[in-house]
């Protein structure tokens, strides 16, 4: 079998293999950074006539947390917690909002009609997710 | 090739893995939020002409909410309504779906009804003021609810609707229905593969997601709205679920829904919780007002008020192609075989599971 010294790695060999594993780190890290601020972490998006009011992650709240929001002259008292979400009270005509309690899982969502303010669950863990809920 | 010419080739190829490798999964869609129809509606849109569908389908279903909204008093539908007893012309479009609702509510035997309307009014289920109707009141109004009174001359691009004197028509059972049957051609139009529209109870799954696995649909729980029964797996389909338990209202401790059954006057009480019908896609040759998301929200509704037993026994014999989930008042969860290998239950839920061949 012949050999050869030309195949011995140099300096720049290690160079490149260097920015090689750099580019996999950083890729790498972006992508689960992403991943983790985005996919798996619960967060509650308000929206009032489908204009995106307030986005709230969940999985970082210590302590419950209640915020207020305002749609077509009513208003609604929204309480998040690391658990879910729920409208604590509401000036609206039909309470429906109120009626449907807390949500906790990714596809729910709470909807004030006369408000037209929605509140949707995104995120969360993937074996939980789906993409709508109908009923 | 060179030793430096063969470095760059492979940091070259390096750099354009990683940077592919960035963008997997990146696809963001294009999503609309609106609320029509008295209800919120989602379009959510994968490709480059998402933004595009996702925003035809919001005016889409505005420019239906102006035809068929009845407490519009510009829309088509009230022009039927205040012109009960005499010819009205209206656009074929609408026309063509009243002749459909008619359609439903004689092959369900009167179960879905869109001259419900009067009857829906003195529940105050349009207005801000519900309340329960004394029996008098119900008494003279049922005899007005009876589809076999509509008459539809179809004239293409018009037609002319005739219903009877004192009565009025309600779309609101079959409208969500029809929208997302327009969204899907909407969809096709704009050449997209993956999309989901939700509108209210209703869902049109489009296609499949960009990652090629099926659009995954909860059916949720009547009994703990934060939970589910289940979970669909649809592609290309409709799910249209019904049921008594978001909409209602209180009086003297009793809770009373908005499903009123035609023969009674009364909110359904059929012993079923919520009824789901899958029903496939009409496709690009479009449908005849008798299939797809059309048929399914109708039939969500008329099976609801029939109860189980009617339900299942329609489901067999009618002729109509779709799917159901029933969940039962007595703690069971019916579906019917075509769901079997779709439809992924939950077991936390506590339902006893049945399949129904």
């Amino acid at each position: 079998m012949r050999s050869s010294v030309k195949l011995h790695p140099t300096r720049w060999d290690a160079a490149v293999a260097a920015v090689i594993l750099l580019l996999a780190a950083v890729t790498g890290g972006a992508y689960w950074s992403r991943t983790l601020s985005a996919g798996n972490r619960l967060q509650a998006v308000v929206s009032a006539d489908g204009r995106e009011l307030d986005r709230v992650d969940l999985t970082a709240l210590s302590a419950p947390e209640t915020r207020t929001y305002s749609g077509s002259g009513y208003s609604l008292t929204v309480e998040f917690s690391a658990e879910g979400v729920r409208v604590a009270s509401s000036d609206c005509t039909n309470q429906d909002c109120v009626h449907t309690g807390e949500i906790h899982h990714a596809g729910r969502s709470i909807v004030c009609l006369p408000a037209r303010i929605s509140i949707q669950l995104t995120g969360g863990a993937e074996d939980a997710a789906v993409d709508a809920v109908i009923g | 090739m060179t030793r430096k010419m063969k470095r760059a080739a492979l940091a070259l190829a390096a750099a354009l893995l990683c940077g592919a490798l960035s963008g997997c999964g990146a696809e963001e869609p294009a999503v609309t939020e609106t609320f029509a129809m008295d209800t919120v509606m989602r379009f959510t849109a994968y490709g480059k002409n998402g933004q595009a569908a996702a925003d035809a389908a919001d005016r889409e279903v505005r420019r239906l909410e102006a035809l068929l909204d009845r407490t519009d008093g510009d829309s088509e539908v009230s022009r039927v309504n205040s012109g009960a007893g005499a010819p009205v012309t209206v656009s074929g479009e609408t026309g063509r779906l009243i002749q459909s609702a008619r359609t439903f509510s004689e092959d369900t035997g009167g179960a879905f009804d869109i001259t419900i309307a009067p009857v829906m009014d003195a529940w105050g289920f349009t207005t801000d003021e519900k309340h329960v109707p004394d029996r008098g009141t119900l008494d003279s109004l049922l005899p007005l609810v009876d589809s076999g009174t509509i008459a539809v001359e179809d004239r293409g691009d018009t037609a002319q609707v005739t219903i009877g004197e004192g009565q009025s028509i309600d779309l609101g059972g079959i409208a969500k229905g029809y929208a997302s049957e327009r969204i899907e051609a909407i969809f096709r139009e704009q050449g997209v593969a993956s999309a989901l529209a939700y509108l209210g109870g209703n869902v049109y799954a489009h296609g499949e997601k960009p990652d090629g696995a099926p659009w995954r649909v909860a059916v949720q729980d009547p009994q703990d709205t934060d939970s589910c029964t289940g979970v669909l797996s649809l592609r290309d389909a409709y799910a249209i679920t019904s049921g008594g338990y978001q909409r209602y209202f209180e009086q003297d401790g009793q809770t009373y829904h908005h499903i009123i059954d035609p023969a009674t006057g009364y909110p359904a009480d059929s012993g079923l919780l919520s009824v789901t019908i899958v029903a496939p896609a009409v496709g690009p040759d479009g449908g005849d007002g008798l299939t797809g998301g059309t048929m399914a929200d109708a039939f969500s509704t008329a099976l609801f008020v029939m109860g189980e037993e009617r339900a299942i026994d329609f489901w067999r014999r009618s002729g109509y192609e779709f799917d159901m989930v029933l969940v039962t008042a007595d703690g069971r969860l019916l579906v019917t075989d075509g769901l079997e290998k779709k439809f992924e239950r939950n077991e936390d839920a506590g339902y006893i599971y049945e399949i129904i061949r």
